[in-house]
C-alpha cells in the first residue's frame, strides 16, 4: 500500500473549557507514516489534544494542518482521519458488516463497492465469520477488530487511537500491541495514538509525546526519552518499575533532583554509596525487583537478576552505574 | 416452590381473573341480548343470542358512524403517536446531549407539562384562533401537546444511558446530526418507543372527554364518543350500547396484549442512570 504523505502539524494550539485552561499551547509536527503516541497521566490533557486534531472539539485558538491543509475549523468527516474509541463505540443495533460501512453508507457509495471495501477489511482483520453478528455477541477484542475494520474502511490519511487497548485484559492487550503495530506497517499511514500506559508507547511509537498539564513536557524516540529524559517529570513517567528520584540535597548532591533508574543499580558489598533495608522483593523469574528503606532517602526501588533474592529485612548495600545517573537543576 | 407459595399464587390469580374478567364478560353477554332482556342488568347467560343483529345494527347506526369514528380515532392515534415519538426524542436528545444554561428551565417547563392540569376554555380560545376548532389535526396537535411531556421524560432518561461516544464515532463517519439521530439514537430508543406507543396509542384511542370538548360535529365522530348512539334521554338501548364497547375496546386489547412485556421492559429501561 502506497505510504501516508499526511503530516499532522499542530502550531500554539490551546483549549480551554470556560476558565480552564487544559491545553496551554502545543506545537508539534507528527511526521506522514509516524506512529505517534502521546501519553502522560489522566488529566494532562492528551485525549483532548487528540479530539482537538480529530475535530470533535474545537481549538479555543491555533492552527491544526492535516496533509498541509488547515483544518482548524473544518467538520470531522472532512479532515481524513478515523479515530477507535477506547469504549470501541460500535453501533449496537447494527451487525458487524453494516458497522464497518456505515461511514460508506452516509457517504452513498454504490452498494457493491461498500460490500467489496468491507469485505476487504473483514479479510484483512480475521472478521469475516463475524460479519453478520451483532457486537454484543462478540468479544472484546473482535469488538475492537470491527472498530478498527471501521476506521480501515475510510482509508483515512490519520488514525487516531484513544487508548484503544485498556479495557482489554493483558494477554489481549499484548496481541493486539503486535497487531496494531503491524496494521500500521501494512498501511503506511500515519498514526496517533493516546495512551497512559508508557510500555505501549515504548513498544509501538516512533515518537512519544510525553504531555503534562496540557503542555509538551519532551517529544522524541522511545529510546532518546529513555535515555536523555529532559526533565524528572519525563523520567519518572518512562522506564518500568519507575525511576527512583530523590530531592538532590538529600542524596548529597548538588543538584535539585537526582534520578536513578532501578535497572541502573547493583546490589554490592564493598563500597556501596547505599545501605538499606529490604522491605519487599518481587520475583518475577527474569529479574526481581527489590524494595529497600534507605536511610534519608526513603523507598529505593532496585531491578536485579533473576536469581537474586534477598532475605526481607536483610541490610545491603546498592551502587549506580556509572555515566547512568540524572542530575536535574 | 412449597405447596403454600403455590395456593397463594393460585388464589391470587383467581381473585385477579374475576376481577378483571368478570366485567369483560358481563360485558360479552349483555352485548348479546335483547333490548328487553339487557334492560334487567342481570349478569345472566343470554336467553337468545343476537350476536349478528346486534352487530349489524351498531355498525349501521347512524349511517355506518361506527366505520367514520374508526376511520377517525386511527387517524388521530396514529398521528398523534408519530409525533410524539419523533418529536419526544428529538426534544429528550437535545435537552440530554446540548450543553447550556437553559436546559434546566426548559426541563423544567417539560415538567410542568405533567404538573399542570390543561385548561379547556381557554384551549378551545387557542385552536380557534389558529383555525383549528373543529378538525382532525387540530385533535392530533392536542393529544401532542398533552402527551409531550412524559415522552420527553422516558426519551431524556434513556438518552442518558447512550454513550457519547456512538455520536462523536457517527459524526467522524460523516453524519450530519440529522442523520445521527435517525440512523444512530433513534433505533437504539426502541424499548422506550415500543412503550410510548402502547402506552399512548391506547390512551388517546380511548380518550373519550378531550374528543367532546375540542372535536364536536358529526363528521368528527371518535370510537369513545359513539357511545352516545344508544344512550338518549327518554330511552337507551343497553344491548346495543355494550356491543358498541365491545367492539371498541378490542383494537386496545389487542395491543396490549402483544406489547405487554416490552411495556415493563421499557419503562424500566432508563431507571438506572438518569
Amino acid at each position: 500500500m502506497a505510504v501516508s504523505t499526511s503530516s499532522v502539524v499542530l502550531k500554539s494550539v490551546r483549549k480551554s473549557f470556560g476558565a480552564v485552561d487544559v491545553i496551554k499551547g502545543v506545537d508539534l509536527t507528527v511526521a506522514p507514516g509516524e506512529f505517534c503516541v502521546f501519553v502522560g497521566p489522566s488529566g494532562c490533557g492528551k485525549s483532548t489534544l487528540l479530539r482537538l486534531i480529530s475535530g470533535l472539539e474545537e481549538a479555543s485558538s491555533g492552527v491544526i494542518e492535516i496533509g498541509g491543509r488547515d483544518v482548524t475549523h473544518a467538520e470531522p468527516s472532512e479532515r481524513g482521519i478515523a479515530m477507535v474509541f477506547q469504549s470501541y463505540a460500535l453501533y449496537p443495533h447494527l451487525s458487524v458488516r453494516d458497522n464497518i460501512g456505515f461511514g460508506l453508507s452516509l457517504a452513498k457509495l454504490p452498494k457493491a463497492e461498500i460490500a467489496a471495501k468491507v469485505g476487504a477489511a473483514a479479510e484483512a482483520l480475521q472478521l469475516t465469520p463475524l460479519l453478520d453478528r451483532k457486537p454484543k455477541a462478540l468479544s472484546g477484542g473482535q469488538r475492537q477488530r470491527v472498530a478498527i475494520g471501521r476506521a480501515i474502511v475510510r482509508d483515512p490519511k490519520v488514525f487516531l487511537f484513544d487508548e484503544p487497548l485498556s479495557n482489554l485484559d493483558a494477554a489481549l492487550r499484548a496481541q493486539m500491541r503486535i497487531e496494531l503495530t503491524d496494521l500500521h506497517r501494512k498501511l503506511g499511514a500515519t498514526m496517533i495514538y493516546v495512551t497512559h500506559d508508557q510500555v505501549e508507547a515504548m513498544t509501538m511509537a516512533d515518537k512519544i509525546v510525553v504531555l503534562n498539564g496540557g503542555q509538551i513536557e519532551q517529544v522524541g524516540s522511545p529510546m532518546e526519552l529513555y535515555n536523555a529524559p529532559v526533565s524528572p517529570f519525563v523520567a519518572g513517567f518512562i522506564g518500568s518499575p519507575k525511576m527512583n528520584l530523590y530531592d538532590g540535597a538529600a542524596a548529597g548532591m548538588t543538584c535539585k533532583t537526582y534520578g536513578i533508574r532501578p535497572e541502573h543499580l547493583r546490589l554490592t558489598n564493598d563500597n556501596a554509596r547505599w545501605t538499606g533495608t529490604v522491605r519487599h522483593v518481587e520475583r518475577l523469574g527474569a529479574d526481581t525487583v527489590i524494595y529497600l528503606q534507605v536511610p534519608g532517602l526513603g523507598d529505593m526501588v532496585v531491578r536485579a537478576d533473576g536469581d537474586a533474592n534477598p532475605a526481607i529485612g536483610a541490610y545491603v548495600g546498592v551502587s549506580p552505574l556509572v555515566g547512568r545517573e540524572f542530575h536535574y537543576t | 416452590m412449597t405447596p403454600r407459595q403455590r395456593n397463594t399464587g393460585l388464589i391470587a390469580t383467581a381473585v385477579a381473573t374475576v376481577i378483571f374478567i368478570t366485567p369483560f364478560l358481563y360485558i360479552f353477554f349483555m352485548a348479546m341480548k335483547t333490548k328487553k332482556e339487557a334492560a334487567l342488568f342481570l349478569f345472566s347467560w343470554p336467553s337468545e343470542w343476537h350476536f349478528w343483529a346486534n352487530l349489524t345494527e351498531v355498525i349501521q347506526a347512524r349511517n355506518y358512524m361506527l366505520l367514520l369514528a374508526y376511520f377517525n380515532s386511527t387517524v388521530i392515534t396514529v398521528g398523534a403517536v408519530t409525533m410524539l415519538i419523533i418529536f419526544g426524542a428529538m426534544v429528550g436528545y437535545v435537552l440530554q446531549r446540548r450543553q447550556s444554561g437553559w436546559n434546566r428551565v426548559i426541563y423544567g417547563l417539560v415538567l410542568a407539562g405533567l404538573i399542570v392540569p390543561p385548561a379547556v376554555v381557554p384551549t378551545i380560545w387557542v385552536l380557534q384562533g389558529l383555525g383549528l376548532f373543529k378538525t382532525i389535526h387540530g385533535m392530533v396537535l392536542i393529544q401532542v401537546a398533552y402527551g409531550l411531556a412524559f415522552s420527553v421524560l422516558l426519551y431524556r432518561s434513556f438518552i442518558g444511558t447512550i454513550p457519547r461516544d456512538l455520536d462523536e464515532a457517527a459524526r467522524i463517519d460523516g453524519a450530519t446530526p440529522w442523520q445521527i439521530f435517525f440512523r444512530v439514537i433513534l433505533p437504539l430508543l426502541k424499548p422506550v418507543t415500543v412503550t410510548l406507543i402502547v402506552v399512548q396509542s391506547i390512551a388517546i384511542f380511548n380518550d373519550f372527554t378531550n374528543p367532546l370538548y375540542y372535536l364536536p360535529g358529526k363528521d368528527n365522530v371518535t370510537v369513545q364518543l359513539t357511545l352516545f348512539n344508544f344512550q338518549t334521554q327518554f330511552q337507551s338501548q343497553f344491548n346495543l350500547l355494550f356491543m358498541n364497547i365491545l367492539l371498541v375496546t378490542i383494537p386496545p386489547l389487542l395491543v396490549f396484549i402483544f406489547f405487554n412485556r416490552q411495556i415493563v421492559a421499557g419503562m424500566t429501561a432508563g431507571g438506572v442512570k438518569g
